[in-house]
C-alpha cells in the first residue's frame, strides 16, 4: 500500500533535487572512489547473478570502478542468512563479513533496531520514495516485483492461474517455494501471498492461513520440499515454483525454449515485495560499501536492475526524466498485474515474518518420507 | 558348481547395470540442451564459463598445496613411527582415521568457531588465512589416504638399512628423509597425491562454509541455476576422477615389487 | 590378516578398514628415549592433529554445554528434543543404516562373485578400478547423475514411461528415503568392495579345500570359517559406511537445497543462517552427530575385540 501513492506521485521535485545535488556528489564520488580503492575490496552476500540482473550490475560496477575486487559470499543465502552473517562476524574484519546486504523490506527495521546496519544517504536519496526508506538513512528500498508462478509447460499441461488452482490433483508433487521459508524473504512472502488468497486481511491471520495452505498442499502431496530454482524447474523436480516475477522471467529466459515455460501472476492475490539495501554496521570496507550504494542508485545501476526485470525504486524518477530505453520498457512484465498488487506494510510484514519463520517447521514441516 | 559361475555372472551383470546406467543417463541428459536434438552445447557452455576456469584452477592449486603440506606432515611422522616407535603405530593410525569418522561439517564448524577473528589464531580474518585454513582442512580430509599411501611405500623399502647406510655416510635425519627415503617411496606418494586430488577437486561442504569459490561450490551453483550443464559437469568430474584413479593404476605398475612384508 | 590395504597395489583399494586399535605395550615408554630429531619428525603431525582435528571437535563438544555467555548449561541438549530435530536424526540414522547395510551386503556379494566366482581376472581388475573411481564419485556430481537418471525427466523415468510405467505416479520420488538410499549406494557399494576384497583374498584357498576334504558343505564353510574370518572386517566397514553416509551433505544438498530435513543439512543451514533461532543449538546438533558416529565405532571396536578373541 505504501507504494501505490509513490508510483503515481509526481517526481519532478525529486528530480530537481537530484540535479542540484549532483555537482557536490560528483566531487564526493571521486574522493569516495579513492577511499574505496584503498580498501580494495567489497564483500557482498546473497546476490545470485540471474537475480535482478545482478550479474551485469556487478560487472558494471567493476568496469566503472576498477581496483576494487568483489568478494561474493553465498549467493543462495536468504535474508535471514544475511542478517546472521552480519551478527556472526561482529568484530571480524575478514572476508567472511559482508559489507552490504540486500534483504526483504521487513528485515530492515529489525536490523536497525539490533544495531546491525549503519546509515548512509546516497546522492540520489531524494528520488527514493519516502515510504520505501528509513528517514535516518539506515536502509533504503532498492527494487520490487510481484509474486508469480514459473510453470514448466512441458510437464504441466494445464497452467494454474491462481493459488486455489495449485491444490488440484493435477499438480501432485509439483509445487515448490523458491527458498527456505525459515530464512528466505521470497519464500516467506510466498506463504503470505497464499494466505492472502484465502481472503484473510489481517497480517497475522494471513500468515497463519498461508501456513495452513501449505500444510494442506503438503498433505495432498502437491508440495515439493525442494528449494525451487531454474534447474529444478527445468529438470522437472519442481515443475511449478512460486517466485518473484523478475526471477521467474530471468529463469525462463535462461531455459532458451528448452523446456518451454510460462510465468503467471496468480489471479487471487498479487503480493508485491520490496527489497532494501543497507550497509553493515561492522562493514570492513565502509567506503567501498558507500561507493557500491552510489552505483546501485545511479541511473546506470537502476537500469541494470530494470534489465533484470526488476522495478528499480527510482523507476518513476527515471521514467519522468525519460531515461529508460524503450527496449527495456517493452520487456517488462505486464502492468495490469502491478495495478492489483498489494504492498504489505512494514508492520504487516514483520508480523507475518514472525509467524511464518517461527511456525513453519511445526505447521508444515515437510520431511523426506 | 556350474551354477556358481552363472550366479557370479548374474551378480556382476546386475552390479554393472546399476553402476553404468546413471553414467549413461547423465551423458544422455547432458546432450539434451537443445530441443532439436543432441548437441554438445552444454559442454561448450561450461568450458566457456569464466567461473568454471577460475574455480577449477583454484581447487587445483589448493589441492596441490594440500598434497605438499600433507607430505611434509605425514612423511616424517610415518618414517619415525616405522623406524623408532612401532609401538606408537596404533595411536598414529587411529588419528589418521579420525577424518573418516568425524564428518567434514563437524570439522569446519569447529574451525569456524576456533579460528574467527576474536581467536588467538584468526585465520578467518584475511583471504589468505582462509585459503590456508581451507588447505589445512583438505590436508585433514586426505590424511587417512595420504598416511596409508606413504606407510605402504615405506613398507616396501628397508627403512632401517637405508637409514643406517645413510648415517654411516654422514647424512643427518632431514637429509635422509628428503634424499634417501622420499625418492624411494615417490610412487606410493604419488598414488596418495592423486587420491587427494580426486577428493579435493569436488569438495563442497568445507569450502562453501568457508566461502571459498572452489569447483564443488561452482558445481552446486550451476546445479541450482542451469538445467543441462550440471549433467555435463558430472560427466567432466567423472572423467577427472577416472583420470586420477587411472594415474594411480599406472603408477602401481612402477611400484617396487620387492615388497618386504611385515 | 592385515588391515592396511595398499594404495599402490592394484588389487587392493585405497581405503583401509576401520580404526585398528591394538595398543601393544606402554605407548609412553618412548618419552624417556626421545631425541631432538625424533621430536622434529613427529611434531608437525601431532600439532596438526591437535589444531585441526582434535581441538576443533572437542571445542564443539564443550560448546554444546555452554550458554551464550559461556556458562554451563544443559539447555542446548534439552532443546534437541523438538519433533523436527528428532525427526531429522531419525531419518538420517535410517538412511545411513540402510545404505550401510545394503551397501555392505551388496558389496560383499559382488566382491565374492568377482574374486571367488571364477570370473576372468580382467573383470576383477576392472571392477576394482571402477570401485576406486565410484567411491570417490560422491557429492555434487552424484546428485546430478541421479537427477539425470531417476529425476522427473531422467533417462530411466522417461524409458519406463515409454513402456507404460509412470515411476512418479507410482509414488517414487528421488527425494525420499529410498531415493536417497539408492543414490548413496553408488558410493557405498564400491567402498565396501574396495575394503573387503583384500580380506576375501585372505581367505586361503586351502581352507576351503581342507573343509571340503573334511566333508563340509559350501554353506558350512561360510558358516564356520568364511564369515567368522570376515566378520570383524564386515563390521568395521559397516561402521565406516554408516559414518560416511551420516556425514554426507553435498549429494543431498545438491538434490534439494537446504530444506531437506536430515541432520547434516540441518546443521549446515544452522551454521549458515541460524534457522533454528538458537545459536547454541548448532554445537548441540554437532555433538549429537559426533555421539552417533562415535557410538557406531565403539560398537565396532567392542565386537571386533571379541571377534579377535574367538579367532585366537
Amino acid at each position: 500500500m505504501i507504494f501505490k501513492n509513490a508510483l503515481v506521485a509526481s517526481v519532478s521535485v525529486a528530480a530537481l533535487a537530484a540535479s542540484t545535488f549532483s555537482v557536490s556528489a560528483q566531487t564526493d564520488l571521486a574522493a569516495l572512489y579513492e577511499a574505496a580503492k584503498t580498501e580494495g575490496q567489497l564483500t557482498t552476500i546473497a546476490l545470485p547473478h540471474d537475480w535482478c540482473g545482478y550479474g551485469a550490475v556487478i560487472e558494471g560496477f567493476k568496469a566503472k570502478y576498477p581496483g576494487i575486487t568483489i568478494n561474493e559470499l553465498n549467493p543462495d543465502a536468504g535474508s535471514a542468512d544475511e542478517i546472521e552473517a552480519i551478527k556472526a562476524n561482529k568484530g571480524n574484519t575478514g572476508p567472511q563479513a559482508p559489507d552490504v546486504i540486500d534483504v526483504g523490506l521487513s528485515f530492515g527495521p529489525s536490523a536497525k533496531a539490533e544495531g546491525l546496519i549503519q546509515p548512509y544517504k546516497v546522492s540520489t536519496w531524494d528520488s527514493i520514495p519516502d515510504s520505501a526508506k528509513d528517514a535516518e538513512g539506515y536502509w533504503y528500498g532498492d527494487y520490487y516485483g510481484v509474486l508469480s508462478f514459473l510453470v514448466n509447460t512441458d510437464l504441466v499441461s494445464k497452467v494454474p492461474t491462481s493459488w486455489a488452482d495449485l491444490k488440484a490433483a493435477d499438480y501432485a508433487n509439483a509445487v515448490a517455494l523458491a527458498g527456505d521459508p525459515r530464512a528466505a524473504n521470497q519464500a516467506i512472502q510466498g506463504v503470505y501471498g497464499a494466505g492472502l488468497s484465502t481472503g484473510a486481511t489481517d497480517a497475522k491471520a494471513a500468515a497463519e492461513a498461508g501456513l495452513a495452505y501449505f500444510a494442506e498442499l503438503n498433505k495432498a502431496g502437491n508440495f515439493v520440499p525442494v528449494i525451487g530454482k531454474a534447474a529444478s524447474t527445468a529438470q522437472g523436480t519442481t515443475p511449478i515454483v512460486v517466485a518473484w516475477d523478475y526471477n521467474a522471467l530471468a529463469w525462463r529466459d535462461g531455459f532458451a525454449g528448452n523446456p518451454k515455460a510460462e510465468v503467471v501472476v496468480p489471479s487471487d492475490s498479487v503480493v508485491a515485495g520490496v527489497y532494501i539495501q543497507a550497509i553493515s554496521a561492522f562493514a570492513p570496507h565502509p567506503n567501498a560499501a558507500k561507493l557500491w550504494m552510489e552505483y546501485l542508485y545511479s541511473d546506470e545501476g537502476q537500469l541494470g536492475w530494470l534489465a533484470g526485470y526488476c522495478h528499480p525504486i527510482r523507476f518513476n524518477d527515471l521514467a519522468a526524466k525519460g531515461s529508460i530505453p524503450q527496449a527495456l520498457l517493452g520487456k517488462l512484465p505486464p502492468a495490469e498485474a502491478y495495478a492489483k498488487a498489494v504492498f504489505p506494510s512494514l508492520d504487516e510484514q514483520a508480523a507475518a515474518k514472525e509467524v511464518i519463520t517461527g511456525q513453519w517447521d511445526a505447521t508444515v514441516g515437510a520431511n523426506v518420507q | 558348481m556350474k551354477s556358481g559361475k552363472l550366479w557370479s555372472w548374474i551378480i556382476f551383470g546386475l552390479g554393472a547395470g546399476y553402476f553404468l546406467l546413471p553414467l549413461l543417463a547423465t551423458f544422455e541428459f547432458s546432450l539434451r540442451i537443445r530441443r532439436e536434438g543432441y548437441t554438445f552445447d552444454a559442454y561448450a557452455s561450461v568450458f566457456s564459463d569464466g567461473r568454471f576456469q577460475a574455480s577449477f584452477s583454484y581447487s587445483l592449486i589448493v589441492g596441490v598445496c594440500a598434497i605438499i603440506v600433507g607430505l611434509l606432515i605425514v612423511v616424517p611422522a610415518a618414517y619415525y613411527v616405522r623406524l623408532r616407535a612401532p609401538h606408537l603405530r596404533p595411536i598414529i593410525e587411529f588419528i589418521t582415521l579420525l577424518p573418516l569418522i568425524i564428518p567434514a561439517i563437524i570439522l569446519v564448524f569447529g574451525y569456524i568457531r576456533m579460528y574467527n577473528t576474536s581467536s588467538p589464531l584468526p585465520l578467518l580474518g584475511t583471504n589468505l588465512g582462509t585459503d590456508i585454513l581451507l588447505t589445512l582442512a583438505y590436508v585433514a580430509l586426505a590424511l587417512p589416504y595420504m598416511y596409508r599411501a606413504v606407510d605402504t611405500g615405506l613398507r616396501t623399502i628397508d627403512v632401517q638399512t637405508l637409514t643406517e647406510a645413510a648415517n654411516i655416510l654422514g647424512a643427518n635425519q632431514a637429509t635422509i628423509i628428503a634424499q634417501v627415503i622420499f625418492p624411494n617411496i615417490i610412487v606410493a606418494v604419488l598414488s596418495g597425491a592423486f587420491l587427494t586430488l580426486a577428493i579435493v577437486i569436488g569438495e563442497f561442504t568445507i569450502a562453501s562454509l568457508l566461502n571459498r569459490q572452489v569447483f564443488g561450490v561452482y558445481m552446486q551453483n550451476v546445479g541450482a541455476n542451469r538445467a543441462f550443464e550440471p549433467a555435463a559437469l558430472a560427466v567432466i568430474s567423472f572423467v577427472i576422477t577416472w583420470g586420477a584413479m587411472g594415474m594411480i593404476q599406472l603408477l602401481a605398475r612402477f611400484a617396487p615389487k620387492t615388497a618386504r612384508r611385515d | 590378516m592385515t588391515n592396511v590395504s595398499s594404495v599402490a597395489d592394484p588389487s587392493a583399494g585405497p581405503v583401509s578398514t576401520g580404526p585398528a586399535v591394538r595398543v601393544g605395550g606402554n605407548p609412553f615408554r618412548f618419552i624417556s628415549r626421545l631425541r631432538l630429531g625424533d621430536i622434529i619428525a613427529i611434531a608437525p603431525f601431532i600439532i596438526f592433529a591437535l589444531l585441526f582435528l582434535l581441538i576443533p571437535t572437542l571445542g564443539l563438544v564443550v560448546g554444546a554445554f555452554q550458554d551464550g555467555s559461556g556458562n554451563f548449561t544443559l539447555q542446548n541438549i534439552i532443546d534437541l528434543g523438538t519433533p523436527q530435530i528428532l525427526a531429522s536424526f531419525w531419518i538420517s540414522i535410517r538412511v545411513s543404516a540402510a545404505s550401510a547395510i545394503l551397501g555392505a551386503g551388496i558389496g560383499l556379494v559382488i566382491a565374492l562373485a568377482i574374486i571367488r566366482g571364477r570370473l576372468p581376472q580382467a573383470i576383477r581388475s576392472t571392477v576394482m578400478t571402477f570401485s576406486g573411481v565410484a567411491s570417490n564419485f560422491a557429492g555434487i556430481p552424484l546428485a546430478f547423475a541421479f537427477l539425470a537418471t531417476l529425476g522427473r525427466l531422467g533417462l530411466v523415468t522417461v524409458l519406463l514411461k515409454f513402456v507404460g510405467f509412470d515411476l512418479y505416479k507410482s509414488g517414487f520420488n528421488l527425494l525420499s528415503f529410498w531415493g536417497l538410499t539408492i543414490t548413496y549406494l553408488y558410493f557405498q557399494i564400491p567402498l565396501m568392495i574396495l575394503i573387503i576384497a583384500p580380506a576375501i583374498d585372505g581367505l586361503k584357498k586351502e581352507w576351503g579345500e581342507a573343509a571340503a576334504t573334511l566333508g563340509a558343505t559350501n554353506g558350512q564353510f561360510w558358516r564356520y570359517i568364511g564369515l567368522p574370518v570376515l566378520w570383524p572386517n564386515l563390521l568395521g566397514t559397516l561402521s565406516l559406511l554408516f559414518a560416511n553416509a551420516f556425514g554426507a551433505i553435498a549429494t543431498a544438498y545438491a538434490l534439494t537445497g537446504s530444506s531437506l530435513n536430515i541432520v547434516p543439512i540441518l546443521l549446515y543451514a544452522q551454521i549458515r543462517g541460524d534457522v533454528l533461532h538458537n545459536p547454541g543449538l548448532g554445537a548441540a546438533l554437532a555433538l549429537g552427530m559426533i555421539v552417533i558416529t562415535a557410538f557406531a565405532n565403539i560398537i565396532y571396536l567392542v565386537i571386533r575385540t571379541r571377534a579377535e578373541r574367538w579367532l585366537k
